[in-house]
């Protein structure tokens, strides 16, 4: 299959603008898989909670009306993850923390059982609890943005996707030196490292737990909420990227913040960029196949640390 | 392992849910229920061979969807193109799940736990788009008016209860097999603690291979007789996320790793979904979702391995413990035979190195361990002794140097085949099989050596003995105390009689007395003919009970000799204590 | 905000069917029997919003033709339509119709459930059960299995292609005074754009002298039109044919050939299927970027309904009349007449009557183009495709002439 030089920068760029989005709710997952160790399968309706709250805060009651149609859509997807977040502490208070970390590290698989069935539950609750409280419509954040491009030669550059892998950029920064360098962030890393040594160190695990599950959802939910301008969704949306999200994890390594936002860029990337050889109706199989290749070659992914000791 | 009369039991149990099943569907009136009927007892199907593989083995996956599509795919496609009646196709998805298993086993068995998981999810979801490319996007089973029998196409709904029901049988006879063999006792080692069963000479690729080819075979027959029930086929319907779910939900839900949980599942899951979408789904769309996901939710925190368990426990907790037929150590016939000398050292090192990264962990590690030795390895903390046993025993591939037990070469070989030629191990944190009994631990690690089952369990009972545990053969491991914990996993590396058994600190953690009477088990096992090569920090204790010291210190050899003599050694108590004691000595001698 | 809406009205319309189902058995009594309908389409999971547009338009039928008086040669009998949901997956669909052919053994026809796959699950049951089954639904499949019970009243996704290319070339050389040369193809792998593009690809292009330049097919849902719409930039087609069956799609795709600078008639695009008409398609993209969107359709409000779109209007809340409320009504209305001609509620002189039927006035003609007529097979023949295009704000039919409610416009820059 032959393509252009342009065909190719094209979806290049394409790939790098979408796999921003990816790279950041991937980053949300790698938060909560990394110090969790929980796979959390309700993460994709988190996101589309967070895009929904975006979605009100732009245009329900004018609140965000005089930030105008450009500037309106982004605080709103920043704005979405305190709101996620919020809403992810109390499910962690409430629910998950019955199945998790010292809670059930008593149970066979150190409740490993327990926590998958408790976000397939809980993604189920989110999905049709969304269908009844927002309808069935498929919705999306107009903003003049997402129709609109820089242009770099021949290459056009959307504009709302080049907003929202600022935003990305700028918000996976941020955690990764919190994560980094503030004492609270730290604790987090000890926690997911050795939970029973942190426990020794008089870190409080479960706090720990909590603020990197509330932390996970909110980060995806501002992915959501900048997705949202560019995409439709309905409350059955977040099925979509899960996978996509978990590849991206995978692919960047378990415990890597770092990883995780290339993993997540490098799937964009290998979405886009797979139509240029492959049928484009094959592109998601593209995407499984990369993420099965790393896994199988480099299985700590590209920023992961090998474990296990005998 | 199950006693005859619980397997009876439980084929008994079998049979009569069967018979309640049949009787069941006799007497309900209306079509649609024998539909969900059917639909239950074919999801219970696929739970159940899911639960082979991720219930007994512990090996989770996501993606058994994979199964189930190609097993519905293949009938729907066999009679659409093929015109071959299911009857023929659905027994040959027995074949096509067995295939595809060890298609995605081969590489997919590299990774572990979570990796695994999430590997197995993407196979469904790769195979999703192909099938909308290949033009499959709507499939039907063409309807077959004239010869309708002979295709599998029925008017009466009852004829597929009974289809179904016999595949549940089918594969709860199956589950039941397994349970009781070797296979299933190999599986349950591997989810407690894959490297223990690995040492003890349990081939785990295998035995997992196996159990994933099976698990995707049973999932793609009951996958070819749900595209028969359904008659319509999407990609998305029959390799969909909701698929692996389910098959995840209903085994989780009932009871993981049980005979029953998937049954349970199934029986309460499947028309609790289905009677929310009939009340509820046409008032408040979407609230049927919402009572489905609480409801998981609410069971799962009250009985977080599933419901079998939590009835099973409960029940337990009332009955007081049956006193067993005594596990009396039968009379041990001689199963030790006098290890003659036949001349040449046992095990040999040349030249062993190995690094992690910039790290050269070991470096010209040079051993010679003559048949019927004690041997010692000592040295500071971090100096690579337990890297080395790992090197020995196949955990870790040398990059140098080679290793040589009974005149063969060893290096590189995977650690149960080097069970399987003689070396037995225990661990530097007991590795035990936590929810079995001492004696299934033991009887675990004397597979390797034993033709049969009955043999196995002699075996295991005489090495039981010989590390004097015996009355505690029924105790749970989990709750044993160090003591016993060392000596279990003792008797479990010396169950198949190897002949030469790698101790990996087996005194740490002992107070005073223990001491003494893991020091005597020691010797005796040198005495019956065993050779022993030993880790050990206790000098005091490692002195007087081995021939020969090896020192190690930062992956390099600084002495070697009587125990007497490296004592004295400067370079050992240099190594041990610093320079600053040397000359502490030095001077004090002066 | 429409959404909303429509979960409140769901939640009084179930209200309201329970209050009156509880009142049923009273007014059974007193007169003559109900008639039972059933009604499938999947009213939740992620394609509610088409199922309870198709609702709305069963209940209005259902209104409508019991405020007239019911079934005459059944002594004016009441019609009730039996709503179930077919939900999120073939084996939900197909349960749903079980139950209802169970609970329900009266029924005598019913129509449904909207995605092709639902539709072939859910009519599986019904031939088996001799229900006469009418549905918008349009995958080949539906109609090739040899089934006697099941009507499609969309036309074959091969009559419509046969149908909207020259008609569309006809509208671009009447505007332009040119003939296009090439055409680009943009669809998704779903069973309806397949059918339909099939015969295109197999020669029907050729024979229209046409050169096809653009040819992408994705599976959805589409992540970004990047790709797809760099080949239209490339290729430059002479015109697009669009056959996105989702919306989410179509506005990714729309709004990507705008910010390629090809919207705005500088590629004019003609699309397929319904959801380049729905109200969220206006909604997530705005009225210009959607004006002068053409799109042929198997049903869309025509000339002489303007008052019944109005009706419908109001009682919804909807802004405009699209298919899937128009063939709810029309399928109910057909039944009706079926009913009407059989003089008996029973399933198997339904279905007579419906193969007999021939029907070019009355309520039931009024909501589809052409004479509602079957063929052997169950299918309509002689049907004119109509075309809509968004014209401030609105989708309206342009096409044909004697049917439409305004005049085409070939978009052109």
């Amino acid at each position: 299959m032959s393509f252009s030089l342009i065909d190719f920068l094209q979806a290049l760029t394409a790939g790098i603008l979408v796999g921003s989005a990816y790279a950041l709710m991937c980053v949300g997952l790698g938060i909560i898989f990394g110090a969790m160790r929980v796979v959390n399968f309700a993460q994709g309706d988190f996101l589309m909670l967070g895009m929904y709250a975006a979605f009100y805060l732009t245009t329900g009651y004018g609140v965000l009306a005089f930030l105008g149609p450009y500037g309106g859509p982004i605080v709103a997807a920043f704005l979405a993850g305190p709101i996620v977040f919020a809403v992810g502490w109390l499910v962690h208070r409430f629910i998950v923390s019955r199945v998790t970390g010292s809670g059930a590290a008593a149970s066979e698989g150190a409740g490993a059982y327990g926590q998958i069935l408790t976000t397939l539950g809980l993604s189920l609750i989110l999905q049709n609890g969304a269908l009844i409280v927002f309808g069935s419509t498929p919705t999306a954040i107009r903003s003049p943005l997402s129709r609109s491009s820089w242009e770099i030669g021949d290459v056009l550059l959307n504009q709302g996707r080049c907003v929202s892998f600022l935003v990305a950029v700028v918000v996976a920064a941020a955690v990764y030196l919190f994560l980094g360098h503030t004492r609270l962030g730290k604790g987090l890393r000890a926690a997911a490292d050795n939970s029973q040594a942190a426990i020794y160190m008089g870190i409080d695990v479960d706090r720990a737990h909590r603020l990197a599950w509330s932390l996970g959802v909110g980060i995806t939910a501002i992915a959501g909420g900048l997705v949202a301008s560019s995409q439709s969704f309905q409350p059955y949306t977040g099925f979509d990227f899960v996978i996509v999200m978990y590849a991206g994890v995978v692919l960047g390594g378990l415990g890597s913040i770092l990883g995780a936002f290339w993993g997540g860029l490098l799937i964009g990337i290998v979405q886009q960029a797979s139509t240029l050889v492959f049928p484009y109706q094959l592109q998601n199989t593209c995407i499984f196949i990369v993420f099965l290749l790393i896994i199988f070659l480099r299985p700590q992914g590209m920023f992961g640390r090998l474990s296990e000791r005998t | 392992m199950r006693t005859r009369p619980e397997s009876n039991r439980q084929r008994w149990a079998i049979a009569a849910v069967a018979a309640a099943v049949l009787a069941l569907s006799l007497v309900l009136r209306s079509a649609y229920y024998e539909l969900v009927l059917t639909q239950v007892l074919l999801w219970a199907v696929m739970s159940l061979g899911w639960n082979i593989l991720c219930g007994y083995g512990g090996y989770f996956s996501f993606g058994h969807a994979v199964f189930w599509g190609l097993g519905a795919y293949t009938v729907a496609l066999a009679m659409i193109y093929l015109n071959l009646s299911p009857w023929v196709s659905i027994p040959f998805c027995a074949v096509v799940g067995a295939v595809a298993g060890a298609i995605i086993g081969f590489p997919t068995f590299r990774l572990k736990g979570h990796y695994f998981a999430l590997a197995m999810l993407a196979y469904p979801l790769a195979m999703l788009p192909i099938f909308q490319w290949l033009g499959f996007q709507e499939l039907a089973l063409p309807m077959k008016r004239e010869t309708a029998a002979l295709y599998m196409q029925f008017e009466d709904p009852r004829v597929y209860v009974v289809l179904a029901l016999g595949l549940m049988v089918v594969a709860l006879s199956i589950s039941l097999w397994v349970e009781n063999s070797r296979f299933g006792m190999a599986l349950t080692a591997i989810k407690q603690n894959e490297p223990a069963a690995e040492a003890a000479g349990i081939d785990t690729w295998r035995w997992k291979m196996l159990a994933l080819m099976l698990s995707g075979a049973i999932a793609a027959v009951a996958g070819g007789l749900y595209a028969v029930v359904l008659l319509v086929l999407t990609p998305d319907t029959v390799f969909g996320m909701l698929v692996s779910a389910q098959a995840l939900i209903l085994a989780l839900f009932g009871g993981v790793g049980s005979l029953w949980g998937p049954i349970i599942g199934a029986m309460v899951l499947v028309p609790l979904a289905e009677g929310l979408n009939a009340e509820l789904g046409n008032v408040l769309p979407g609230i049927q979702g919402v009572v489905y996901g609480v409801a998981i939710i609410v069971i799962i925190l009250c009985a977080p391995e599933g419901v079998y368990w939590r009835v099973l426990d409960r029940l337990n907790r009332n009955k007081k413990p049956e006193p067993r037929a005594t596990v009396a150590a039968a009379p041990v016939v001689a199963l030790l035979q006098p290890r003659g000398t036949a001349g040449g050292d046992l095990l040999v090192l040349r030249g062993i190195g190995i690094s992690f990264g910039g790290l050269r962990a070991l470096d010209q590690i040079d051993l010679a361990v003559p048949p019927g030795g004690l041997y010692g390895i000592i040295g500071p903390n971090g100096a690579g002794k337990t890297t080395l046993f790992n090197v020995i025993n196949g955990f870790l591939a040398p990059g140098n140097g080679t290793a040589e037990f009974a005149g063969e070469k060893i290096t590189g070989l995977r650690p149960n085949r080097i069970c399987r030629r003689g070396i037995g191990r225990t661990f530097q944190v007991v590795r035990a099989f936590a929810r079995m009994s001492v004696l299934e631990n033991v009887i675990v690690g004397a597979y390797v050596g034993a033709p049969d089952d009955t043999a196995a369990r002699n075996m295991a009972l005489a090495a039981l003995d010989r590390v004097g545990l015996s009355v505690r053969a029924d105790a749970i491991a989990g709750g044993l105390t160090t003591r016993e914990l060392r000596l279990m996993e003792l008797a479990r590396a010396l169950a198949p009689n190897p002949r030469l058994v790698l101790l990996d600190e087996t005194l740490a953690g002992l107070g005073h007395e223990d001491l003494d009477g893991i020091l005597g088990v020691i010797r005796q096992i040198r005495t019956d003919g065993t050779t022993v090569l030993i880790i050990e920090h206790t000098m005091q204790a490692m002195v007087n009970l081995v021939d020969h010291f090896t020192v190690l210190d930062h992956g390099r050899l600084i002495a070697e000799g009587k125990p007497n003599d490296v004592v004295r050694d400067q370079r050992v108590i240099e190594a041990y204590l610093g320079k600053k004691w040397v000359e502490r000595v030095a001077a004090t001698a002066n | 905000m429409t959404h909303h809406s429509v979960t409140r009205r769901s939640v009084t319309a179930g209200i309201a069917t329970a209050i009156g189902a509880l009142a049923a058995p009273a007014i059974v009594r007193a007169q003559a029997k109900t008639i039972k309908i059933a009604s499938i389409a999947p009213l939740s999971g992620p394609w509610a919003r088409q199922g309870q547009l198709l609702k709305m338009g069963t209940d209005m039928a259902m209104e409508d033709i019991n405020a007239a008086g019911g079934i005459k040669s059944l002594g004016g009998a009441k019609i009730e339509v039996i709503a179930a949901d077919a939900g999120d997956s073939t084996e939900k669909a197909k349960n749903a119709a079980q139950r209802l052919l169970s609970d329900q053994p009266e029924l005598v026809g019913g129509t449904g459930a909207w995605l092709s796959s639902f539709t072939l699950a859910v009519t599986e049951v019904t031939e088996r059960a001799s229900l006469p089954w009418l549905t918008l639904s349009y995958s080949d499949a539906i109609t090739n299995r040899g089934f006697k019970f099941v009507f499609q009243t969309s036309p074959t996704a091969d009559w419509q292609a046969k149908e909207t290319v020259p008609t569309a070339l006809k509208l671009a050389e009447a505007a332009t005074h040119k003939t296009p040369k090439t055409v680009g193809i943009i669809m998704d792998n779903t069973a309806a754009p397949v059918s339909f593009s099939k015969p295109l690809r197999e020669g029907g292009l050729e024979k229209m002298g046409l050169k096809l330049t653009v040819d992408q097919i994705f599976t959805p849902p589409l992540s970004d039109a990047t790709p797809l719409i760099e080949k239209v930039r490339s290729a430059k087609p002479d015109f697009l044919l669009l056959l996105t069956s989702a919306m989410p799609d179509c506005k990714l795709v729309l709004e990507k050939l705008d910010e390629f600078k090809l919207a705005h008639g500088k590629v004019p695009l003609v699309g397929n299927g319904a959801p380049f008409g729905s109200p969220e398609l206006l909604s997530t993209i705005g009225p210009e970027l959607l004006e002068g969107l053409l799109f042929s359709v198997a049903n869309w409000p025509t000339k002489g309904q303007e008052e019944f779109i109005e009706r419908f209007k109001k009682r919804t809340g909807e802004p405009f009349l699209t298919q899937d409320g128009l063939c709810g009504y029309g399928d109910v209305a057909i039944l009706a007449a079926a009913l009407e001609a059989a003089g008996a509620a029973d399933r198997i002189k339904v279905a007579e009557a419906i193969r007999k039927m021939n029907l070019t006035t009355g309520p039931a003609a009024q909501c589809f183009p052409g004479p509602i007529k079957f063929d052997g097979k169950g299918r309509r023949v002689d049907v004119p495709m109509i075309f809509a295009q968004w014209q401030k704000g609105v989708p309206i039919s342009v096409f044909p002439a004697d049917l439409a409610l305004g005049k085409a416009v070939w978009p052109s820059v």
